[in-house]
C-alpha cells in the first residue's frame, strides 16, 4: 500500500508547484463527477463500489433476503465422510447457497462476503479518516511553521516510513490482548500510514505559505488561524481527495493482509482476507472458496485504484489549467 | 498425557484398531514385511518439545525415544492390544513385587551399553529415574514422582544427591520403594523416566541438545527446528531386545514443513518421498486420497485419546450442576466434528474414556439426535438454573485453524441459549501453560488427554482428582473436587486386580460425567498417507495412534 502512495506523492509535489488560479478551483468536485460520468471504465469502477458499500450497509437485510446469516453452519450442505467438502460442482453454489459454502462448516459465503464487506469499507474508511485528519494537521503544521516544529514531526515521519511497518504491526497485534480488534487495526494502520499524507501536505504548505495571496492576507492584518484555513487549506483540497481516494484501497489491502496472516479480525467475524486464508489449504479441492473473496479483494481494490488514478488525473489538470 | 498437540503434524494422532477403514493389511501396502537397511524419512510440521526423555511427555516423542531409549519395560510393538501389553525392555521381566505391592525389584538384562561403549547398570537407571524429582527436569511423566517414595525435599540428584528410596543392592539389580502399594508398578517403569542416564551426566540441557543412547539409534546430527538425523547405535545388541525390530539404517526426520506441503508431497510421492513416513492428512487433502492407489498407501485409525472441553467449575455461572449439565445437552458435537475434518478424523465422543481404553463401557450420558445438541432440554436446565436470559463465558483456544474452527462449532451451538462464547486465542506454544495455570485459565478450555497406558489410572485421577489441583502444570482443568470422586479414585486405587480396576473406573466415568466436568468431543483419528515403498508400518495403540517408528521400515532399502 505503501509504495504506491510514496510513488505518487512526488509527482504531486512537483505539480502543485505551478500556480493555481487565484481562490481556489470553485468547480473541481463538478469537474470530477462529469469526468468520472464520462469515463466507462471510471463508471464501471463506481457501480461496483456502490455494490460493495451497499452490501456493506444493507448486510442484515440482504442476508436475511438470502436467508442465511454468516456465522449460520449448515451440516447438510457439507460432505462430512470427505473431510468436509461442500455438497455439489463449484463448491457448492446452489439456489439455497448463492456463492456455495465454506468448507468444513457449511457456512454460506454469500453472507460471509456480504459481513466481510462491512469489516472492509468500515476499517478502512475510519481509518482513512484518522490518517487524514493526523496526516493534514501535521503536515501543514510543519510546512507552516517550519522551523523546530518541522524538525520534530518530519524527523517522526522519517522514523515512521522507515520502520518496518508490516513486521511492526503484526508483532504488536499478536501481542495485545484480543480486545477490540477492528479499533485496534484502525489503530494501528493509522499509525503508519498518516506520513506519507502528512509529507506531501507539508511540501505544499510551504510553497503556498511564499505565495503572494498568503502574504496579502498576512499584510492586511490576518491573523495564523485565518491564514491557513481560509488561504491554504482550500488549496490543498484536491491533493488530499486524490491521496485518501487512493489510501482506501491500500488499507483494505491491508486489513485483508493482516487477517490473512491470522492477526486481523478475530473469528467468527467475517473477513475477505481471513477468508482468503483458510481457503489456502482447500485451493485444488475447492478452489470456489477461494476464488469468491478473492475476487472481491481484487476488484474493490482495483475500482478504488481506477477511480483514485482518473480523480487524480483531473485534478492535475485542473491544477495545470 | 496431554495430546501431542505440539506434533499433531508429525506422528502424535491416530491409532490402529478394529475399525481401521485403510488397507495397512494389504500385503503390497504399508502392512508388508520391512527389509533391513536404507534411511527412512519422516515429514513434520512442528519439531520435537524435548529430546530429553525427563522433559519430553506426548505421544510423538514417546514413540521417538523408544528409537533411542530403553526404559525398564516398555510397550509391545504390534498393532492393537498387543501393542499396549508391557513387556520387558532392559529388565529382564516386568518386576517382582514384595512387601504387598510396596517394594519392587527389577533385573537388568547382561550385554546392555551406552552408544559410549559403557555398559548400563543399575546405578544408571537409577540416576536416571531421580531426575525426574528435578524441578527443571522433572516435567515430563508424573508417575515416577506420584508414586516412588522420596523426601519431600528431594530436588534431583544434581541439586539433593543420592535418593535413598531406590537401591542397587549390585550393578544389575534395582529395587524401588513406593509411597503405597501399586499393582501396575510394571508399567510405571516403561514411562520415559525410566530411561538409564550414565550416572554424573544429563544436567541442564545436556540431554535436550545430545541424547546419550541407549537404544538402537544415536543421534548423528540434529538442527532443532529443521532436521534430524538418528543413525545406528552399533553398542546396540538385538538379541538383548525383543520389541525393536530396527529396520532402517537412520531415521531423517525434516520438520518446518507446511503440513499442506507435506501432503502434497506424501500424495505425489517422488524420489525419497516414497520413503517417507508423516503425520495425518489435512481435512482438505482426505477427497484427494480416495483413488485405490492412494487409498492403498493409506492407513486410519482411533489415536486413543479424548479432545474435550473443560468446563471451569470454579467460575459463575459454571459452579452451577444445571448449567453445565445444560451445555452438556447443547453442543452440537457434527459441526465439531465437521470442524476437525468430518467422519475420516474423528469419531463423536460420549464419555470421558475412549474406546481403546480397557474397562470403558460405550453410553451418552447427554443424548441428542445425531449428536445435534438438545437445546430444548438445554434451555429447560439453563431456566431452572436460573440462567434463561444467557451468559457470557470465555473459551480459551489456540491461535491454530483446527482449534479455532472447533471453538467457532461451540460458539454457535450456545448460541441459541444466549450464551455468549468469547473466544481467547492463546498462543500455541503457551497454550498449555496458561490453561494450566488455574489463576490465569478462564472459563471453558478445549484439549485433548491420551492414557499412558491404556488403563482408566493414567485417565481418570490425573484429570479429575481434586487433590492434584496444582497452581501450575494443572491438568485438572475443571477443578473438580469432588468428595464422592476423590473416594472413588482412593477406592478403585487399592484394588489388586487390574481388570476389576478397570471395570471401575468404567463406573467412575459415569459417576463423573453425571457431574458434568468436562464435554467429551471428539475421539480424533488418525488418517495417513505413506511412501510406496514403505513396509513393516501400523499404528500403534500406545503412542496416540502414530505409526510406530522401531517397526516401520522400506521394503525395498536399496531403492
Amino acid at each position: 500500500m505503501t509504495a504506491t502512495i510514496g510513488g505518487t506523492s512526488t509527482a504531486l509535489v512537483e505539480e502543485v508547484g505551478t500556480p493555481a488560479p487565484a481562490g481556489g478551483p470553485p468547480t473541481s468536485t463538478r469537474r470530477i463527477l462529469t469526468t468520472i460520468t464520462r469515463d466507462k471504465g471510471a463508471l464501471a469502477c463506481v457501480l461496483f463500489l456502490a455494490i460493495v458499500v451497499l452490501m456493506a450497509v444493507a448486510a442484515p437485510l440482504i442476508t436475511k433476503l438470502s436467508g442465511w446469516g454468516p456465522y449460520q453452519f449448515d451440516s447438510a450442505a457439507i460432505n462430512s465422510d470427505l473431510g468436509g467438502v461442500p455438497h455439489g460442482a463449484l463448491g457448492g453454489i446452489s439456489g439455497k447457497h448463492w456463492f456455495g459454502v465454506e468448507p468444513q462448516n457449511g457456512r454460506d459465503i454469500f453472507a460471509r462476503i456480504v459481513y466481510g464487506a462491512r469489516v472492509s469499507i468500515t476499517i478502512s474508511l475510519s481509518a482513512t479518516l484518522l490518517t487524514g485528519v493526523l496526516g493534514v494537521v501535521l503536515g501543514m503544521l510543519a510546512g507552516f511553521y517550519r522551523g523546530w516544529v518541522d524538525q520534530v514531526i518530519s524527523r517522526l515521519m522519517d522514523f515512521l516510513m522507515a520502520f518496518p511497518a508490516l513486521i511492526f504491526m503484526i508483532a504488536i497485534l499478536s501481542s495485545l490482548p484480543a480486545g477490540n480488534r477492528p479499533v485496534l487495526l484502525v489503530v494501528v494502520i493509522s499509525a503508519f500510514g498518516w506520513p506519507y499524507l502528512a509529507r506531501v501536505i507539508r511540501g505544499q504548505t510551504m510553497t503556498l505559505a511564499n505565495r503572494e495571496f498568503v502574504e496579502a492576507a498576512r499584510a492586511s492584518g490576518a491573523k495564523d488561524v485565518q491564514v491557513v484555513f481560509r488561504e491554504i487549506l482550500p488549496n490543498l483540497r484536491g491533493s488530499i481527495i486524490v491521496m485518501t481516494t487512493l489510501a482506501i484501497p491500500g488499507y483494505i489491502g491491508t486489513e485483508a493482509g493482516l487477517s490473512f496472516l491470522g492477526v486481523g479480525v478475530s473469528p467468527p467475524t467475517a473477513s475477505w482476507g481471513q477468508m482468503i486464508s483458510s481457503s489456502v489449504s482447500w485451493y485444488s479441492v475447492d478452489p470456489m472458496f477461494f476464488a469468491i473473496p478473492g475476487a472481491f479483494l481484487f476488484l474493490t481494490v482495483l475500482s478504488l485504484t481506477v477511480l483514485g488514478d482518473k480523480i487524480r488525473s483531473v485534478v492535475d489538470q485542473g491544477a495545470a489549467a | 498425557m496431554l495430546v501431542g498437540l505440539v506434533l499433531s503434524g508429525t506422528l502424535a494422532l491416530s491409532a490402529c484398531s478394529g475399525n481401521a477403514t485403510g488397507a495397512a493389511d494389504s500385503s503390497a501396502g504399508p502392512g508388508g514385511k520391512a527389509a533391513q537397511g536404507g534411511t527412512l524419512q519422516v515429514l513434520a510440521n512442528a519439531g520435537f518439545s524435548h529430546l530429553d526423555p525427563a522433559r519430553g511427555f506426548d505421544g510423538g516423542v514417546n514413540n521417538v525415544y523408544r528409537l533411542i531409549y530403553r526404559t525398564l519395560t516398555t510397550q509391545g510393538a504390534a498393532p492393537g492390544a498387543e501393542g499396549t501389553k508391557i513387556v520387558p525392555d532392559l529388565a529382564t521381566d516386568t518386576g517382582q513385587q514384595s512387601d504387598g505391592g510396596k517394594t519392587w525389584t527389577f533385573t537388568l538384562k547382561d550385554g546392555l551399553f551406552f552408544e559410549t561403549g559403557a555398559p548400563i547398570t543399575s546405578a544408571d537407571v537409577k540416576w536416571g529415574v531421580s531426575r525426574a524429582w528435578d524441578p527443571e527436569l522433572g516435567i515430563g511423566s508424573p508417575y515416577a514422582k506420584q508414586i516412588i517414595d522420596a523426601p519431600a525435599t528431594y530436588q534431583g540428584p544434581y541439586k539433593s544427591g543420592d535418593l535413598s528410596t531406590i537401591q542397587t543392592p549390585d550393578a544389575k539389580t534395582i529395587v524401588f520403594h513406593l509411597k503405597k502399594p501399586y499393582a501396575d508398578f510394571g508399567s510405571v517403569v516403561a514411562q520415559n523416566t525410566f530411561v538409564p542416564v550414565p550416572k554424573g551426566q544429563g544436567a541442564g540441557n545436556q540431554l535436550d541438545s545430545k541424547p546419550i543412547a541407549s537404544g538402537p539409534y544415536k543421534l548423528a546430527e540434529y538442527k532443532p527446528g529443521a532436521s534430524l538425523k538418528l543413525v545406528r547405535n552399533d553398542k546396540w545388541d538385538k538379541k538383548t531386545d525383543s520389541v525393536r525390530a530396527a529396520n532402517p539404517d537412520g531415521f531423517q526426520w525434516t520438520f518446518g514443513l507446511d503440513p499442506a506441503t507435506i501432503d502434497e508431497r506424501m500424495i505425489a510421492g517422488q524420489g525419497t518421498d516414497s520413503d517417507a513416513i508423516a503425520g495425518t492428512v489435512q481435512a482438505a487433502s482426505i477427497a484427494r486420497i480416495q483413488t485405490p492407489q492412494l487409498k492403498q498407501r493409506t492407513m486410519s485409525g482411533l489415536s486413543g485419546c479424548t479432545t474435550y472441553m473443560g468446563l471451569n467449575t470454579t467460575k459463575k455461572p459454571l459452579n452451577n450442576l444445571k448449567v453445565r449439565q445444560a451445555i452438556e445437552y447443547a453442543v452440537n458435537k457434527q459441526t465439531v466434528r465437521d470442524a476437525v475434518g468430518g467422519s475420516t478424523l474423528a469419531d463423536i465422543a460420549t464419555s470421558i474414556q475412549p474406546p481403546t481404553v480397557a474397562g470403558r463401557e460405550d453410553y451418552d450420558p447427554y443424548p441428542s439426535a445425531d449428536h445435534k445438541g438438545d437445546i430444548e432440554k438445554a434451555r429447560a436446565l439453563l431456566t431452572e438454573a436460573g440462567y434463561g436470559g444467557g451468559f457470557t463465558l470465555t473459551l480459551d483456544s489456540r491461535t491454530q485453524p483446527k482449534m479455532q474452527a472447533m471453538s467457532v462449532a461451540i460458539q454457535q451451538a450456545l448460541e441459541p441459549l444466549k450464551i455468549t462464547v468469547k473466544i481467547n486465542p492463546i498462543d500455541t506454544s503457551t497454550y498449555y501453560e496458561v490453561i494450566g495455570t488455574p489463576s490465569q485459565q478462564k472459563d471453558a478450555a478445549i484439549t485433548g488427554w491420551c492414557p499412558d497406558w491404556p488403563s482408566g489410572a493414567t485417565f481418570l485421577p490425573p484429570l479429575f482428582d481434586g487433590r492434584l489441583i496444582t497452581p501450575k502444570g494443572n491438568s485438572n482443568l475443571a477443578q473438580l473436587n469432588d468428595p464422592g470422586v476423590n473416594a472413588k479414585i482412593d477406592e478403585i486405587a487399592k484394588l489388586t486386580d487390574v481388570n476389576a480396576a478397570n471395570k471401575a473406573y468404567g463406573d467412575l466415568d459415569k459417576q463423573i460425567m453425571a457431574l458434568a466436568p468436562v464435554v467429551p468431543l471428539l475421539y480424533e483419528k488418525g488418517l495417513m498417507l505413506v511412501g510406496s515403498n514403505i513396509a513393516g508400518a501400523y499404528l500403534h495403540d500406545g503412542f496416540s495412534g502414530g505409526i510406530d517408528l522401531v517397526s516401520v521400515g522400506l521394503a525395498d532399502a536399496g531403492k
